[in-house]
């Protein structure tokens, strides 16, 4: 919409008379890496922050989430939104966000996300450190991130604040913001353009060149086991994934054994039992019984199946999941570069 | 003790379900007869399903077993095997369930109507294609000739009792039973579901339903296929581990499709290109 300006020594201003109006959730540092916390002072901010271990989407989809409580035959909701900004998302996440926004309002509206979705103010920030695994530059290219409220890119001593819809505009009324020069609009378009130029890795295949051929390579049972050989069916790479939203719910009773709650986890499908069903006598069926079938049902979801439905592929060149597999073999540079040049 | 300040509704409340009746046709199987605690009448198609619970240990997805056409009351059959279904199966006329539902895709009744209808249901399958049977039986002149083949592994698992004398007698459906394996009292059919084929003439044109263990689709397809039915005229009702039932928590997905929305009620020619649905 329109384009603002505060001054670096402004800045802290501004975001501590957010923290004092909102609950604020930004990035911070954790020993050698950075999470997504609730900010006490903006002193905590750290938008030099490369990528955080977990993705922004555990502001809606937080990693444990009561459906419903119940007390004495009485059941209900609990969805109880907490008005919220969240502040310092680089656009590969707000993407990730996007996808999630779609997935979980697709067909049935799941409104114990959507309510903290609606309710929350989303700042995007440029990318000032590159993690050494990201490859957003390239996947999925052609999707646009939406989601944001408004964009912040550092420049010239300060920071642009580009405004993007009426929630983001509403931020302005906290800090000193003057209206941008044309050059300061100019500078940040050229920093965020040069921080997509230094991405470390590159997917360098079009998305639907990918989807054909990854879908093709299904019944390549050789070549995914090969690929998955050393997977130690952890689920870390769904873990860390900013549009992987599978979960369980389980019940849980209180102390008082008459109440509870029936309560949803992230899920992974690369664990073991997840696609298990108990079968009478106690026996178990296994629908991907094997780690190589989880483990190419994972490409598959990101690669080939959502792609129809998002416009894109359901992964956002993050680089979280080549981080976090302790086989160092669910990266999806190398997964899929080798599905392109290797199978038929 | 709720704390729902928002308007929206919540896919994950469940409703109250008063027990009306309960049956216990073999040692791991009961029949419930449920009423919506609110008096709503509940709304459904056959092959729908419903997620059934108890607060406290969770939910599992159950076929509904009575027809919409019988209207007022419900009915469910659970086998006891986990966690939840013992926790439902404690449970006796007078206590509540807690259901959402119904979800899913049931069988397309139109594609059935004016023609020949077979159901094929093994074992426990012969619950959800029950709600179908009911279906059929009280909009007979709907459908063309109608024949149920059921199949249980021995005569102490063949559920539905009065059901199976009210078939046998009835003008409305021709009805053929199987075990795997006889006891001393069993005098009818033995051998897997496939030898009941052998009994009748079917069209090409026949409208055929699957139910059951995935081990009996294999052999059922291949009857179907050599008495030249297509693909697209063959329903299949799956089952998975639905969870959330509203296609969210990904525990049913077969290849790109969720058994609890795009199913549980597929037609082959859907899930024939799909590696992971049989």
């Amino acid at each position: 919409m329109s384009a603002f300006f505060i001054e670096g020594r402004d800045f802290e201003l501004f975001v501590d008379a957010v923290i004092g109006a909102r609950r604020v959730v930004g990035p911070v540092a954790k020993r050698t890496k950075f999470v997504y916390a609730e900010l006490e002072s903006a002193e905590e901010l750290r938008l030099d922050f490369d990528v955080t271990i977990l993705p922004p989407k555990k502001v809606f989809f937080p990693p444990s989430q009561d459906l419903v409580r119940f007390s004495d035959g009485v059941v209900g909701g609990c969805i109880d939104p907490v008005e919220t900004v969240l502040l310092g998302v680089h656009f590969y996440d707000v993407k990730g966000i996007d996808m999630t926004d779609f997935l979980f309002r697709e067909r049935n509206e799941d409104w114990n996300y959507l309510a903290q979705r609606e309710a929350t103010t989303i700042v995007a920030s440029s990318i000032q450190s590159i993690s050494p695994r990201a490859f957003w530059s390239s996947v999925g290219a052609e999707v646009e991130p939406q989601g944001h409220d408004a964009f912040l890119t550092k420049v010239n001593g300060g920071y642009l604040f580009e405004t993007r819809t009426p929630k983001g505009e509403a931020l302005l009324g906290y800090g000193s913001f003057r209206e941008a020069t044309d050059a300061e609009v100019g500078a940040a378009a050229l920093a965020n353009a040069a921080a997509m130029k230094q991405c470390p890795e590159r997917l360098d295949y079009p998305s639907e060149a990918i989807a054909e051929k990854v879908r093709d390579s299904f019944g390549d049972v050789a070549m995914w086991d090969e690929l998955a050989k050393d997977c130690f069916s952890c689920g870390s790479c769904n873990t860390v994934c900013p549009t992987c939203y599978c979960f369980d719910v389980r019940d849980a009773w209180n102390l008082d054994q008459a109440s509870g709650t029936r309560t949803r986890y992230w899920d992974a499908c690369l664990t073991r039992e997840f696609a298990t069903v108990t079968m009478a006598g106690g026996g178990t069926e296994n629908f991907r019984e094997h780690h190589s079938a989880r483990f190419r049902h994972r490409f598959m979801r990101k690669a080939a199946y959502l792609n129809e439905k998002l416009g894109g592929p359901a992964c956002t060149g993050c680089g979280r999941c080549s981080q976090a597999c302790t086989a160092d073999i669910a990266d999806p540079v190398r997964v899929i570069t080798h599905i392109m040049e290797v199978s038929s | 003790m709720s704390c729902e300040h928002h308007g929206h509704d919540n896919l994950f409340l469940p409703r109250e379900a008063r027990i009306l009746h309960t049956h216990r046709p073999t040692a791991s199987e009961k029949h419930f007869t449920l009423q919506l605690a609110d008096g709503a009448p509940l709304e459904f198609a056959p092959g729908q399903i419903l997620e059934v619970g108890v607060m406290g240990y969770g939910e599992i997805p159950i076929g509904l077993a009575s027809s919409p056409t019988r209207t007022g009351t419900f009915d469910i059959v659970v086998r006891t095997v986990g966690r939840v279904s013992t926790a439902i199966n404690e449970k006796e006329v007078g206590d509540s369930l807690w259901i959402r539902g119904p979800l899913g895709h049931g069988f397309d009744l139109d594609s059935l109507k004016g023609h020949d209808v077979l159901i094929v249901a093994g074992g426990i399958g012969l619950c959800p294609t029950r709600s179908l049977i009911q279906y059929i039986e009280d909009r007979r002149d709907e459908f063309g000739r109608f024949l149920l083949f059921y199949g249980a592994r021995d005569p102490l698992q063949l559920l539905f009792t009065e059901d199976r004398l009210h078939w046998r007698a009835s003008g409305d459906v021709e009805y053929f039973e199987t075990v795997d394996r006889a006891d001393a009292s069993w005098t009818g059919n033995v051998g897997v579901i496939t030898t009941l084929f052998k009994k009748v003439q079917l069209l090409p044109e026949t409208r055929v339903v699957i139910c059951g263990p995935p081990i009996m689709f294999e052999f059922v397809i291949k009857e179907l296929d050599r008495l030249g039915i297509v693909r697209e005229n063959i329903f299949v009702d799956l089952e998975r581990r639905m969870k959330c039932g509203v296609g969210k928590c990904g525990h049913c997905q077969i290849n790109d499709k969720y058994c609890c929305i795009d199913g549980p009620v597929f037609t082959f020619s859907e899930i024939q290109e799909l590696e992971e649905a049989i």
